[in-house]
């Protein structure tokens, strides 16, 4: 036996694969957004003055953005894993046992952090476009 | 944690005997006799109490019941009042109503629809339906249940009862300030003080539902095969576990400005309006998901059983309702667009609007993909989703609209917005619920509804309100504002307005069709048959006679659709051959199980009927409405009782010493009857609503930030700060007490009883102390709240948690007293483990409270 599929059996037989780890993208996304607005609320109201540009701003939610992608897409790729898609082509989990359980999850994880991706390119949009506070 | 506790537990915890069980143990038969003796114990343990004590009874099926037929009630309410307005608006400058009444009108019949029906009433079908999806006995705080459900009724009727006084809220569902805080009369008091205490209940009940769902599923139901409808419970759930504390903390910065002159909302003052709208929209935008995703998951159940096969995409189904469940709260400023946010944060918002469509579209491929895949009956509820379908598609599009900014400004407050919230709330809300009302009524009560008249329903209602709803459109772009009473005749809005109320009499008559065959006796009827819909779910095994016990016995389940795919499986849980098929002690029990893969740790004694929970919700009411007349004495010693009531309810019938550590539990596995901590579904009681609890004052946090970006001198120049030495022994004195509740925990655990007592006489000394001190803080340097917002918001953190130190305080009390007469002993611990958790929450409130006041200002 190999050292991964060792560590797989693991997971297969405790109830390590919590419920949690589907969360991980979305919470990723909420992060981001909730920063990005905080962050261009308190610019705008603190920092800069109605018309002045505000590119320090946008350039720093892009490297934001950039992080908050990365990290979503390591969450999908643990996920694409643990769903194990490529050996054994399964993307219906139906049945109660432990594997389909274990795959169940990272299918699921895994459709998240996609989704999770994409609203968090879609928050980014504005930044590109909008160079002022009003 | 030493060695020998874990050792000590396990052996008293471990479940024994074989689990899964095998395909031979199943088939072994039973004792026709002795099935006949466990069928009769059974009935007895779950008999319901008869004659007018039949209002204690606390079994899910009879409260599910009060409580949808109550929710619909209100909604029969709410929708005279709108036919009224209609009448109203029939023709210009109509004088019907006055322009006062007409504002309580729309107030009442918003806030009604959205608070008294559309939320409590997914409660109230979920509370009726999860048991039988999970094959369990009944939901596991039953007693918690039937407290809800009281307290949505006095609460209700205290809300709508006051329209009849011409005294209700008229400032428009959403409440917003200053209209609000300034309106003359109870109305508002009425809204927010009712309201509350419904939301309270409304967070009650999400509660028992989250945790009915992780931990009562029956043994191998693992997350991968539980029904959707429990995903979406879950997801539901945790939504109002997220959303309502923003709304209950603003109405608690709104009472205190109303009551005491506390000037949050006050701009004059520092106060900002804003404030509100960003909290009650935070509510609000998930609220509508809220009420949306229920009908989902009721076409869920639904679709398949019409197809008769499995649905097709169950995790891209699991996706869209966790995925929708997060996006929802990013759209709350999408309801502010006029309101001079910067572009930039507008921006963020108008994105999330768009991208939440794609979960729900993909939810209505899944359904679309899996009818055209199945074989379709026709049936009745498929007639209803499919009107459903077509008029939320007709709203989702006009959401799109709305949801690019520049239109918005144009139809802002005009009628297109009430046009399409009724098409949302019509097509996402009310014909899927009436389709599941058609499907889950022989499951309800054990008869079917009228065919032919549930197709007079469906087609009255969808074209009246077809009729009503879609010229309103036209209205809305033709400039005729919402909210007016009356308009005048010469702009081209009446003949819209005509047609609009003859609509609305027609969509009643449907209404009215549907209440009939609902409610009409059927007692002549022959029952329905036991599975009609030949559906594949466990709610389908219930047998035609109700015994009150929910499943004869609890199955072992390892496929998503156990009636389609477990042969047998109905026969043998009728003969008794899977788990809990009886109650030799002759109480109430039910499994419990584990959170992802649930195997089976515990069979659960659950409450019985009791008039405990009845006086606790009535005296909860006194504490929330007498406050609304400014009695506050008789308000506070309504408090007491019902805290008096809680404590006598918690002692004599939750975590009672067993007479034995372990039970049969059936097919040769045996269980521990009592456990605590995380494995116990008491704990996630506990855990969950302090997760709602933190929420709230996270909204309050938010708050003092809001107030800091939102102008310029927060906190004002030369302004009086607490005093940061005081507030400092304040946070450890109670920081000590903490130490001491978990202590008390750990000795006790070790057998060091005596020790834990004396810990426990200290901690709540401690924390009275700190909550001295806490107020000092602020009252000695003089902060004086009602001068302006900065000492308002310090005195409202400090008040929130002395508020919450008290109630931990109280625990204490009574861990203290457990602990003396024995009703915690070293292996039966559950409430110190309980306390201990509320604690962990509270020392979290205590820290970041004494930071916010204290030394955040200084830096600011
Ligand atoms: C036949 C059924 C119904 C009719 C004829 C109707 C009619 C109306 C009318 C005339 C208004 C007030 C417009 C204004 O003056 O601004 C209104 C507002 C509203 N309705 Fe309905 N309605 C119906 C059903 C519902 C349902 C089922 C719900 C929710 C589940 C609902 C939720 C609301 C809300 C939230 C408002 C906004 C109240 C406010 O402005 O504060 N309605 N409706």
């Amino acid at each position: 036996m190999t050292r991964r599929e060792n560590v797989e059996r693991q997971e297969f037989a405790e109830e390590r694969a919590s419920l949690w780890k589907l969360t991980l993208g979305p919470v990723t996304w909420a992060v981001h957004f909730a920063a990005s607005y905080s962050l261009t609320a308190v610019w705008c109201a603190k920092l800069a003055a109605p018309q002045d540009d505000i590119t320090l701003l946008r350039l720093i939610i892009g490297a934001g953005t950039i992080v908050a992608l990365v990290v979503i897409l390591l969450f999908g790729l643990s996920a694409w894993r643990q769903w194990n898609y490529t050996q054994t082509g399964r993307a219906t989990h139906a049945f109660g046992d432990a594997e389909n359980r274990h795959e169940f999850l990272g299918h699921a994880a895994t459709l998240l952090c996609g989704v999770s991706f994409i609203g968090t390119l879609y928050t980014a949009i504005p930044v590109l476009v909008i160079g002022s506070c009003t | 944690m030493s060695k020998t506790r874990t050792h000590r537990i396990d052996r008293h915890t471990d479940p024994e005997g074989p689990y899964p069980p095998t395909e031979e143990m199943l088939a072994e038969p039973i004792d026709p006799e002795l099935r006949k003796a466990q069928g009769e114990r059974l009935k007895k343990a779950w008999a319901m109490p008869k004659g007018w004590r039949y209002i204690s009874a606390v079994n899910n099926s009879e409260v599910g019941k009060w409580y949808s037929l109550t929710a619909f009630g209100f909604m029969i309410l709410a929708g005279i009042m709108s036919l009224i307005m209609r009448v109203q608006l029939a023709v210009p400058e109509n004088d019907f109503v006055s322009a006062d009444l007409y504002n309580q009108l729309f107030t009442m019949h918003g806030s009604a629809m959205m608070f008294l029906f559309a939320v409590p009433m997914f409660e109230a079908i979920s509370i009726l339906l999860l048991p039988g999806f999970l094959g369990a006995r009944d939901m596991p705080f039953p007693r918690l249940s039937a407290y809800g459900y009281w307290a949505f009724l006095i609460g209700g009727i205290f809300v709508m009862g006051s329209i009849l006084f011409g005294a209700a809220p008229d400032s428009g569902w959403f409440m917003y300030p200053p209209l609000a805080t300034q309106s003359e009369g109870i109305g508002s008091d009425v809204w927010l003080l009712g309201l509350s205490f419904i939301e309270v209940a409304s967070i009650a009940a999400a509660v028992e539902l989250i945790v009915g769902t992780l931990k009562c599923r029956p043994p191998g139901m693992r997350v991968n095969v539980m029904p959707l409808y429990a995903w979406y419970v879950l997801v539901v759930g945790g939504m109002i576990l997220f959303a309502f504390p923003p709304l209950i903390a603003g109405d608690f910065l709104f009472e205190m400005e109303r009551s005491f002159d506390w000037p949050f909302f006050d701009p004059t003052r520092g106060g900002d309006p804003m404030l509100w709208q960003h909290l009650f929209w935070i509510f609000g935008h998930p609220e509508v998901y809220i009420i949306f995703l229920p009908s989902i998951a009721i076409a869920a159940m639904v679709v398949p059983t019409a197809a008769q096969r499995p649905i097709v995409g169950y995790s891209w189904i699991v996706l869209s309702a966790v995925g929708t469940g997060f996006l929802s709260f990013g759209l709350w400023v999408h309801h502010m667009f006029t309101t001079g946010l910067p572009a930039l944060s507008l921006g963020f918002f108008s994105a999330a609007s768009e991208a939440v469509v794609i979960p729900t579209g993909i939810q209505l491929f899944a359904f679309v993909a899996t009818l055209m895949v199945g074989r379709v009956k026709m049936s009745l509820p498929m007639l209803w989703i499919a009107g459903a379908l077509a008029i939320f598609t007709a709203g989702g599009l006009t959401g799109v609209m709305i949801a690019i900014a520049p239109f918005d400004w144009q139809v802002h407050d005009s009628y297109f917005i009430v046009a399409h919230l009724h098409y949302t709330l019509f097509g996402g809300m009310v014909f899927p619920l009436i389709a599941g009302i058609y499907y889950f009524y022989p499951f309800m009560t054990k008869k079917t509804m009228s065919v032919r008249l549930g197709r007079w329903a469906f087609w009255l209602l969808f074209t009246g309100f077809n009729i009503t709803f879609l010229p309103m459109h036209l209205t809305g772009l033709k400039g005729m504002p919402r909210r007016v009473f009356t308009y005048p005749g010469d702009v081209g809005w009446d003949w819209l307005n005509m047609i609009s109320t003859i609509g609305a009499f027609i969509a009643a008559a449907g209404f009215a069709v549907f209440a009939y065959d609902l409610l009409r006796p059927k007692g002549r009827q022959p029952k329905a048959p036991r599975n009609p819909w030949n559906g594949g779910t466990l709610e389908w095994s219930a047998e035609t006679t109700d015994h009150g016990w929910g499943s004869r016995s609890i199955p072992y389940v390892t496929t998503r659709y156990p009636l389609w795919q477990q042969k047998g499986i109905v026969e043998r849980m009728d003969e008794g051959r899977y788990y809990l098929p009886d109650a030799e002690e002759g109480l109430r029990e039910t499994l419990v199980t584990s959170v992802i893969d649930a195997k089976p740790l515990q069979v659960m004694r659950v409450t019985g009927p009791a008039w405990v929970t009845l006086w606790a919700a009535a005296f909860t009411g006194g504490a929330f409405i007498l406050p609304t007349f400014h009695i506050y004495v008789p308000a506070i010693i309504s408090g007491v009782l019902a805290i008096l009531c809680i404590c006598y309810w918690l002692w004599t019938s939750t975590a009672i010493i067993p007479e034995k550590t372990k039970k049969d539990a059936g097919l040769g596995l045996k269980l521990p009857i009592y456990i605590s901590g995380p494995g116990a579904a008491g704990w996630w009681g506990v855990f969950i609503t302090m997760l709602g609890d933190a929420t709230a004052f996270a909204s309050l946090i938010f708050g003092v930030f809001f107030y800091w970006t939102a102008s310029p001198d927060f906190p004002p120049e030369g302004s009086i700060h607490a005093n940061w030495i005081v507030m400092a022994a304040a946070a450890a004195l109670l920081t000590a007490s903490w130490g001491a509740m978990l202590g008390s925990r750990q000795l006790n655990m070790n057998g060091r009883g005596d020790l834990a007592t004396a810990c426990l006489v200290a901690a709540p000394l401690l924390a009275l102390a700190g909550i001295g001190a806490m107020i000092l803080s602020v009252w000695l340097p003089g902060l004086e709240p009602t001068s302006h917002v900065y000492p308002a918001v310090m005195w409202g953190l400090v008040v929130w948690t002395s508020a919450h130190v008290g109630a931990g305080v109280i625990m204490q009390l009574y861990c203290l007293a457990a602990v003396i007469f024995g009703k915690v002993t070293p292996r039966y611990d559950a409430p110190l483990w309980n306390v201990t958790l509320f604690w962990h929450f509270v020392i979290l409130t205590v820290l970041v409270t004494a930071a916010v006041v204290a030394a955040l200002p200084r830096v600011l």
